[in-house]
């Protein structure tokens, strides 16, 4: 406990990063395995070297976890704030000792989750706003496709309008082909993580 | 060629994040609107949001209670980082306990005739005059109605009352209580308000795999475009927000969709 656990970021994708601007919607495709590299990889470039900050949507884990995980790799994460889907759905899951988390019943209070973001970039001081969507193929568990299709497509077009980055991480394998098909179509930019190479 | 001028009825604007979009501008200035909604569904929030954002910008408010003692209305309003108690201290929003109104009146009976009926809208209208109340609400004109036996009384009490208002360029939200916010319900709880009122506002909540989703409807609103589409509501410390509902899950009967 307490120590910090070495981390290499996967620079390509900051410098894909710097490609991108505000209003842009990056899907991160990334597989099962290399989830919170990628993530964290998307995620440190921007908060450190684009100064910006937002929001997290954590519907793959508990936001604990995920905020531990970047804690473990030297990364204060205090000033990002979780929207946190699943804990609600655990008894005590939303008694925790961080002050940056918001709960929201369940992943399928899909309107819930725009407007609990909307209101936390309202009341947010930062110049520059992402808000991270992890993950598409964890909403699929619960939602219907035709339904988490049409709120990608709101979702993308919402943070758009704003001027806000929009980052929507995704196992491709997990994830609906309808649902799939409209991120491939909304989305501008694509990070491709999501494929398994043998050598 | 000259395009066609159009004429447009000054607005009062809200101030509600979402809903003077959804009204093109807000409500046609000296309406009286009917916030009809199960309870829980967020009616007197919005009310007293309605209040609070005319009281920033000046105006003269009041808020008449009926369901619950001003007290404690004001110690749950005051959880909300929109609403500030300096504007009740200040007399920019007044809160009038009807329980007072009517001991004032002599009206502590169990049934109003059609003097009550008339000696309620007169202090009403006079206090609105007096203090020159641009933004009125009454919560609720359910619980008021009560008292009111007769549907005609009812029907005479409300139009009367609008009507005054109106000639005092006040925009009211009488909010009403229903028990249900389904496609076939009443608006309202006595059948005549709906008629009477000159917009209607339905809140309730959408049931999703055992989950309650505030909604918000504008169902009729006189003198202005409006959409009349159902728009999730969440009630947050800066007020309620809005926005329009997922189309594939508006819908209150899901059972054929998730097989509940």
């Amino acid at each position: 406990m307490g120590c910090l656990v070495m981390f290499e970021l996967d620079q390509r994708i900051a410098e894909q990063l710097t490609q991108v601007s505000l209003g842009s919607s990056v899907q991160v495709r990334m597989s099962s395995s290399n989830a919170f590299a990628v993530t964290a990889s998307t995620m440190i470039p921007l908060m450190q070297m684009f100064e910006m900050g937002g929001v997290y949507i954590s519907a793959s884990r508990g936001a604990v976890e995920i905020i531990q995980a970047f804690e473990a790799i030297g990364v204060d994460v205090s000033g990002i704030h979780f929207l946190d889907l699943v804990s609600s759905g655990v008894l005590g899951g939303t008694d925790v000792p961080y002050s940056n988390i918001t709960f929201v019943d369940s992943p399928i209070m899909l309107e819930s989750i725009m407007l609990r973001t909307l209101y936390t970039l309202r009341t947010v001081n930062n110049q520059r706003n992402f808000v991270f969507l992890d993950s598409v193929n964890a909403l699929a568990i619960y939602n219907d496709d035709r339904m988490l299709a049409e709120y990608l497509h709101t979702f993308i077009n919402t943070f758009r309008q704003r001027e806000v980055l929009s980052v929507i991480l995704n196992v491709p394998d997990q994830t609906p082909p309808l649902v799939l098909a409209n991120l491939d179509t909304y989305c501008t930019d694509l990070v491709d993580r999501g494929q398994v190479v043998l050598l | 060629m000259q395009p066609t001028s159009v004429y447009t009825r000054d607005r009062c604007v809200t101030g509600i994040h979402g809903l003077d979009e959804i009204l093109r501008g807000g409500i046609p200035y000296g309406s009286t609107v009917l916030a009809a909604g199960t309870c829980g569904s967020g009616k007197t929030t919005l009310g007293m949001e309605f209040l609070v954002r005319g009281a920033l910008a000046g105006e003269a408010c009041a808020h008449f209670t009926a369901t619950e003692p001003s007290v404690k209305l004001l110690e749950n309003i005051r959880q909300y980082a929109f609403f500030d108690m300096n504007m009740v201290d200040t007399g920019l929003i007044n809160v009038f306990d009807m329980d007072v109104l009517y001991s004032w009146l002599g009206l502590e009976k169990a049934s109003f005739d059609l003097d009550d009926v008339h000696a309620l809208i007169k202090s009403i209208v006079d206090i609105v005059n007096t203090i020159g109340v641009t933004r009125l609400v009454i919560d609720s004109v359910t619980t008021l109605c009560y008292k009111i036996k007769s549907e005609q009384l009812i029907r005479d009490f409300l139009f009367t009352l609008g009507k005054k208002l109106a000639t005092l360029g006040c925009t009211t939200i009488l909010i009403s209580e229903i028990t249900s916010a389904t496609e076939n319900a009443h608006w309202s709880s006595f059948g005549v308000e709906e008629a009477i009122a000159d917009g209607i506002i339905v809140m309730g909540d959408s049931e999703r795999m055992g989950h309650l989703l505030r909604f918000l409807q504008v169902v009729k609103m006189r003198g202005t475009a409006h959409s009349r589409a159902k728009h999730a509501i969440e009630l947050t410390p800066l007020g309620v927000m809005l926005i329009p509902m997922l189309k594939w899950g508006a819908s209150n009967d899901n059972s054929s969709r998730w097989g509940a």
